[in-house]
């Protein structure tokens, strides 16, 4: 495969996962701050706030104060300056896909096309105006059929494992963000039922455990869970498993900083009990995936896509 | 009800659908009678979800006088355009002619030169032209083949007679189109297609693959090829995505490749590997900045090199923009004669030499009755539309013709045929030509696969997509 191929879908995997968590974060919290009363708005901005820390990307907590739920959706979904933004990570996922269109099969090409060109003709005011839920699920289950349609229609070959891989290092990396901006200490049982929301683990949960949530057994489930697709610990065994099929190594053994790294996580993820990420701080462990995550990225940049250098070569 | 309005008389070109009376001409009765049945408002719903179709699927050009990457729908009409089974082979065989003499005219003018040196074509048309490539002089090149893919224009004169526009031996576009409209033709307006049995499109890649496969270098049996294409700003890009994944092979962008040791190699996530055959979508000067464009950034350092050590295959061949200069285009009757001792089937257009002194001044004296065209350019830019240009733009001509007389070519206006086309809800006849393709690597093909462009302005005799064109299905019926 082209370097320059894997790592449009790579970034496609991405970009289309990001677009798709800053949706349904976005949708989760419209719909809870319907309910909060207005007499107490310190507590819808604490949950905007929140939501900036996760979905919004702004840099230093000063600045994402005193937010609004317009202000937010705005910022979250409409910025084109803002790269994490929806209109910005559709937009990245089409010319992604634009570059490899030879490479996807019409189906998931259409997908992302007919997405691009809906998220284009709709703006913030319009958005707010008729209810954000429409546009934000609309962006929401697209984005899923993309994975969907890519797993039934592509051959499961290396793009697509670049693709996995990008898919599941961005979920990973989204679940990480949403854990870490969600404050446990609070509201515990609408707290713990928020963050299973933001991360479509809700139903998952209460099947799985049957019963409400406690703030740590929703942390345990999302982080721990060996088969709820969205946790720490699923998203890091299918990124071992798709660069290993990459590779062509063994799993359980590394031929590139990449691959030794996400065997590390592995390893932690398997082994770690939700015990001892409490006695660390639910926080700080979150905090630490998501640094890990971002390391990852660069050691899989620099293992397929980089840059060579004509004399580097002995062809 | 749609008005089939046949167009008004006496008019001064051939209409497609319509004999001079008003009835419909036979091979298209069928299909005027289908249409005659339909209500406005089912042709509009067809169009519709044809055009959304097209959208979804991205089968847009890019516009460039636009701000950057506008992506737009190349107009689609309904209305198909119909050849008959003899119709077509009288073209297929004009066109065979055609391009064997034009690959015998680039074999001969890279190597012993016998027609220049017989006097039949002047030294100076050939030594002038921007595209001819010194640098291909005495390279061989596999087959013998030079011109892969041809495009060759042509136009119905009032008489019925089609006549040769233009040749197109270097990076002829279009094909995407063909296949596109029939699929979404076939979709969207399935009952157009019920009194008539039609030639299928859908196995050009497929040829073409088979004419890349035989000229790659000898000695491997699987030989890797790959589409170059300039990059997703090309207004091509589409056409090149499409016949990359149809034949299976991949898209590259130049930053893909790099040569060591005069071998091509595609940079991969395992490391490097040969490729041996380049169907290229990018002009002769910017393929390799060593040897031509410096700046280019699209190209490959050494691709030059690589292809003259007969590494690589490259399709189109180096230097075919010699062949479809405008100031040759008058030389190909004679080439046709001189490489393969037969008379055209296809004529040409009469053009006059703006080098030669008479016909010059013959040209400058009638400028409001002739189309001028440069020599060099394409896409319908650069001309001059004697009949229907103020008389600024005529001197504007004049005095580029005087300053440079080896850059323009100059014809009488062709009063193209028209073909009924759907306009806010009425037939009316707007001017079409059709664009052919051939493929050669051992023999000519010509898939029966052609593009008619229609240029959708009233009175309008320019079809290219960038000055207002539009596409129709093209109907070969079977025979």
């Amino acid at each position: 495969m082209l370097s320059r191929v894997a790592e449009s879908f790579f970034w496609l995997g991405r970009n289309v996962e990001r677009a798709e968590a800053v949706a349904r974060v976005l949708d989760v919290n419209y719909s809870r701050a319907m309910e909060l009363s207005a007499r107490r708005p310190a507590r819808a901005e604490r949950l905007w706030h929140s939501v900036m820390e996760c979905a919004g990307f702004a840099g230093p907590a000063s600045s994402i104060e005193g937010r609004t739920a317009s202000e937010c959706l705005r910022h979250c979904a409409f910025d084109p300056k803002n790269p994490s933004s929806i209109v910005s990570t559709v937009r990245i996922a089409r010319a992604n896909a634009l570059g490899i269109r030879s490479e996807l099969t019409m189906e998931v090409w259409e997908t992302i096309n007919v997405l691009y060109l809906h998220v284009e003709r709709q703006n913030a005011r319009g958005v707010a105006r008729e209810g954000p839920s429409k546009f934000l699920r609309r962006v929401r289950d697209w984005m899923q059929s993309v994975g969907g349609i890519a797993d039934s229609t592509m051959t499961h070959g290396d793009g697509w494992h670049f693709l996995q891989t990008g898919r599941f290092l961005e979920r990973a990396y989204m679940t990480a963000r949403i854990v870490e901006a969600v404050d446990m200490s609070l509201e515990g049982w609408r707290e713990s039922q928020r963050l299973l929301e933001m991360c479509c683990a809700s139903v998952p949960f209460v099947q799985a455990s049957h019963r409400s949530p406690e703030a740590l057994d929703a942390v345990q489930f999302i982080a721990l869970s060996a088969d709820f697709p969205r946790s720490l610990r699923f998203c890091v065994r299918e990124m071992d498993s798709a660069m290993h099929r990459i590779s062509g190594n063994p799993e359980g053994t590394f031929g590139s900083p990449a691959e030794r790294r996400l065997g590390r996580l592995r390893a932690v993820f398997d082994f770690t009990s939700i015990d001892e990420i409490a006695t660390a701080g639910v926080r700080t462990f979150a905090s630490n995936v998501r640094r890990e995550l971002e390391l990852l990225s660069h050691d899989v940049e620099h293992a397929y896509f980089p840059r060579l250098a004509v004399a580097a070569l002995g062809a | 009800m749609l008005e089939l309005r046949p167009p008004e008389r006496p008019a001064a070109n051939l209409d497609e659908m319509f004999e001079a009376d008003g009835s419909p001409r036979p091979p298209y009765a069928a299909l005027a009678a289908t249409l005659d049945g339909l209500e406005f408002d089912e042709i509009e719903s067809h169009v519709q979800s044809i055009n959304t179709a097209l959208l979804r699927r991205g089968v847009t050009f890019t516009v460039y006088a636009d701000e950057a990457g506008t992506e737009r729908v190349f107009p689609f009409d309904v209305i198909p355009r119909i050849l008959t089974a003899n119709e077509w082979s009288g073209i297929e065989r004009g066109i065979e002619q055609r391009v064997l003499a034009l690959n015998a005219f680039l074999r001969d003018v890279y190597h012993e030169q016998r027609i220049l040196r017989e006097g039949r074509i002047p030294r100076d048309v050939v030594y002038s032209s921007k595209h001819f490539c010194r640098e291909m002089i005495g390279v061989d090149v596999a087959l013998d083949a030079y011109v892969h893919v041809a495009g060759i224009d042509l136009i119905r004169d009032p008489n019925g007679k089609f006549l040769v526009l233009e040749d197109n031996c270097r990076t002829p576009s279009g094909i995407s189109y063909v296949l596109e409209n029939r699929d979404a033709l076939k979709r969207g307006f399935p009952a157009l297609f019920r009194d008539y049995a039609v030639r299928a499109v859908d196995d050009y890649p497929t040829r073409l693959l088979g004419v890349l496969r035989a000229i790659a270098p000898a000695g491997n049996e699987e030989p890797q090829i790959v589409v170059l294409t300039p990059g997703i700003y090309n207004s091509a890009y589409f056409e090149h995505t499409l016949l990359a994944r149809r034949m299976g092979v991949e898209l590259v962008e130049g930053r893909d490749l790099l040569v060591a040791d005069n071998v091509v190699y595609l940079r991969t996530t395992r490391g490097l590997r040969k490729v041996d055959v380049i169907y290229r979508r990018i002009d002769d000067d910017y393929l390799d900045p060593l040897y031509f464009q410096h700046d280019s950034v699209l190209g490959v350092t050494g691709l030059m090199n690589a292809y003259r050590a007969g590494n690589v295959a490259l399709a189109n061949a180096v230097g075919t923009g010699v062949a479809d200069d405008k100031a040759v285009y008058r030389f190909v009757p004679d080439m046709i004669r001189f490489y393969l001792d037969e008379e055209p089937l296809l004529e040409n257009v009469p053009t006059y030499d703006c080098t030669i002194d008479a016909q010059r001044r013959h040209v400058l004296d009638h400028l409001d009755e002739l189309v001028v065209k440069n020599a060099n350019a394409s896409g319908g830019y650069g001309m001059l539309m004697g009949p229907f240009a103020t008389s600024e733009e005529r001197n504007a001509f004049r005095r580029q013709i005087e300053d440079s007389p080896r850059d323009f070519i100059a014809q009488p206006l062709v009063e193209l045929s028209s073909s009924p086309t759907l306009i806010d809800g009425v037939l009316k006849p707007r001017r079409v030509d059709l664009r052919p393709f051939a493929l050669f690597a051992t023999k000519v093909e010509v898939p029966p696969a052609a593009l008619t462009r229609v240029a959708l302005r009233e009175g309008s005799l320019v079809v290219n997509s960038s000055q207002g064109g539009g596409s129709k299905d093209t109907w070969v019926l079977q025979g």
